[in-house]
């Protein structure tokens, strides 16, 4: 299946999520959160594909998707998912060509991620006093 | 959304992307949060004379978050830091033409920078 070949090449990657359950999931859909990537400007960078940050209801919203926080996903990882569906006209090459783009697209945006550095170093971002706004 | 040409550039080539090593002529400002989803850190170099050398940042956000901080680094080299702390967000707005829905974002770039001031004058009593 399309969705799993995408997975497939993706899952090795650190610190990547599925959102959702894998079984019990629409065929065609791959919503994934890769931490310490912000949502949208990962979409910045697939200018090529048609993908979604969070989930379909909340794209418009710079709010987290309230589907994957009931999820149980923290604000964080909510805030950096990002969903690809998979049509019928979707070829094999295509999902070839979004692994390889994704790849190198998460690799660029964690090196300009100062939480990917504090991951890095080993702090506990959750013990860091953030000033929320 | 359409981005603006200076978004674009900025975001496609950061400009000033990395860290300073920390000393006493460093100043770091890190302003955000993960749950909001952006964070910036902005760091400067002060020279002898008072004037920003260099700047380095590294921001978690969207792509007119990391506009707004790669032009402040680009702003506020050669300024003193009183000049640097009068940069205001709508300054940084109107350069990139952010939409009002990003204007936080600048908003934030103007924080970072008045953060990093801060620390580097908390290191430099």
């Amino acid at each position: 299946m399309l969705r799993d070949r995408l997975y497939d090449g993706l899952k090795d990657m650190e610190e990547v999520y599925v959102n959702g359950d894998l079984e019990h999931r629409i065929a065609g859909n791959l919503n994934i959160s890769f931490n310490f990537v912000e949502g949208e400007s990962l979409i910045m960078a697939l200018r090529d594909l048609a993908v979604s940050s969070g989930s379909a209801c909340t794209s418009a919203s710079l709010e987290p998707s309230y589907v994957l926080r009931a999820l149980g996903r923290n604000d964080e990882l909510a805030h950096s998912s990002i969903r690809f569906t998979i049509g019928r006209f979707t070829t094999l090459e295509e999902i070839d060509y979004t692994i390889e783009l994704v790849r190198a697209a998460v690799e660029k945006l964690r090196e300009l991620s100062p939480l990917w550095d504090m991951y890095k170093d080993g702090i506990d971002l959750n013990s860091v006093e953030w000033v929320a706004h | 959304m359409a981005y603006s040409e200076k978004v674009l550039d900025h975001y496609e080539n950061p400009r000033n992307v990395g860290v300073l090593e920390d000393d006493q002529s460093v100043g770091t400002g890190m302003v955000g949060a993960p749950a909001c989803g952006d964070v910036m850190k902005l760091q400067i170099k002060v020279g002898d004379d008072g004037i920003i050398q260099d700047a380095k940042f590294k921001t978690y956000g969207c792509g007119s978050a990391i506009a707004s901080s790669s032009l402040v680094t680009e702003w506020v080299k050669g300024k003193s830091l009183d000049e640097a702390a009068e940069i205001k967000n709508t300054q940084i707005a109107q350069e990139l033409a952010l939409p009002p829905v990003k204007i936080h974002c600048s908003v934030l770039a103007e924080d970072a920078i008045a953060a990093a001031i801060d620390n580097y004058r908390e290191k430099n009593q």
